[in-house]
C-alpha cells in the first residue's frame, strides 16, 4: 500500500512536471503528432516546428513535371556520402549539417528567385524541411519540398545520376 | 554459498552505489529528451511499436518519469517506490529492444539522445547495459537494511 501511495506520488509529479514544462518550453510539442506518412512527412509537430506543409509536394510526377521545364533547381538535402550514390539528374548536394559552410559559395551560384525543390530520403525525413527553412531565412523565394525524397523519384524510374 | 551472497546483497554502500549510478544515469539520459522532445518523439515513431496517438505523450512524460525517480533515487527520497519505477522502465526497455532486435527491426535506441547507427551490434550492447542496471536496480529494491545518506532517514527494514 505504502509502495502504491509513493509510486502514485512520483508518477503525479512526474506528469504534471512535464506537461507544465512543455508547454512552457519554446521546444514544446503537440499532444499528438503527425505520424501517418500518408498524410506528410512526419513530425512531432513542435512550437519550433520547421514540417511546413504548404511547401510539401506530395505526388513525384508533380515533381517530375516540374522538372521537364528545365528551370527548377533539385536541392538534395542528404549527406554527401547518400548524394555520391545517388541523386536527382542535375541535383544540387547542400547537405543540412553542412549548410553553414555551404551556403556562401550556392548565393554565388543561384539567383535568389530561382524555383528550388529540397529532398532527402522520405517522409520520416525533415531534413528537406529543414533546409527549404534555412534557404528561405536566406532569402530564397520559391520553395518547395519533395516529400517522398530520392527514394520516391528513383523508383518511378526518373531520371538519376 | 547463500551468506556471502547476502552479505554483499545487503552491503549498503554496493546499495547507495547502485542508486547513485542509476540516479545519474537517469538524469543523463533525461536531459537531451527534456530539451529536444520532437527529436526523442521521431525516436519513439523509429521503433515502430507505439500507435500514433501515443508517441507524443510518451515523448512528453516518459523523460520526466526518468528525472523524477533519479532525483529520488540520489536524494533517498521514496528510494524503494522510485527504483521499482526505474525497473519497471528497464523492464520495458528490455522487452522493446528485444521485440525490435529479433524482428530486425533497425531503428536508433535513442537511450541518451545519442544518435548510433541503429545496428544490431548497437542493441545487442543496449540490452546488455540495460540488464546490468536491472541487477543494480534490484539490488536497491531488495536491501533490507538503513540506507545510507539519505535526505531524510526513515527507519529500516521492509518499511524504506
Amino acid at each position: 500500500m505504502k509502495t502504491l501511495k509513493e509510486v502514485s506520488i512520483i508518477t503525479a509529479i512526474s506528469v504534471v512536471l512535464a506537461f507544465g514544462v512543455n508547454y512552457f518550453s519554446p521546444n514544446g510539442i503537440a499532444l499528438v503528432g503527425q505520424w501517418d506518412i500518408s498524410q506528410g512527412v512526419v513530425s512531432a509537430v513542435a512550437k519550433n516546428d520547421v514540417v511546413m506543409d504548404e511547401l510539401e509536394i506530395s505526388d513525384v510526377s508533380h515533381a517530375k513535371a516540374l522538372f521537364d521545364t528545365g528551370h527548377v533547381l533539385f536541392v538534395d538535402a542528404r549527406s554527401f556520402e547518400d548524394f555520391n550514390a545517388g541523386h536527382v539528374k542535375g541535383a544540387v548536394s547542400l547537405p543540412v549539417g553542412h549548410f553553414a559552410e555551404q551556403i556562401d559559395g550556392f548565393l554565388e551560384l543561384y539567383d535568389l528567385d530561382r524555383p528550388i525543390i529540397a529532398y532527402c530520403s522520405g517522409r520520416t525525413c525533415q531534413d528537406s524541411h529543414h533546409l527549404a527553412q534555412l534557404l528561405m531565412e536566406r532569402g530564397y523565394m520559391n520553395i518547395s519540398v519533395m516529400i517522398d525524397g530520392f527514394p520516391g523519384w528513383e523508383a518511378e524510374g526518373y531520371p538519376v545520376d | 554459498m547463500i551468506k556471502p551472497v547476502q552479505r554483499i546483497l545487503q552491503n549498503s554502500w554496493l546499495e547507495l552505489a547502485a542508486r547513485w549510478i542509476l540516479g545519474l544515469t537517469f538524469i543523463y539520459a533525461s536531459y537531451n529528451k527534456i530539451l529536444f522532445p520532437a527529436d526523442f518523439a521521431k525516436i519513439i515513431y523509429g521503433y515502430d511499436l507505439f500507435p500514433n496517438a501515443l508517441i507524443n505523450l510518451i515523448a512528453i512524460i516518459l523523460p520526466f518519469v526518468e528525472l523524477v525517480t533519479a532525483l529520488a533515487l540520489i536524494s533517498g527520497v521514496y528510494p524503494r517506490s522510485a527504483v521499482l519505477v526505474v525497473n519497471a522502465l528497464l523492464v520495458a526497455f528490455i522487452i522493446l529492444l528485444s521485440i525490435n532486435l529479433i524482428r530486425g527491426h533497425e531503428f536508433d535506441c535513442g537511450c541518451f539522445a545519442a544518435n548510433n547507427s541503429g545496428s544490431t551490434a548497437a542493441t545487442e550492447a543496449t540490452l546488455i547495459r540495460d540488464f546490468i542496471y536491472l541487477a543494480l536496480g534490484l539490488q536497491v529494491f531488495y536491501y533490507r537494511r538503513t540506507r545510507r545518506w539519505r535526505l531524510w532517514q526513515t527507519r529500516g527494514g521492509v518499511e524504506n
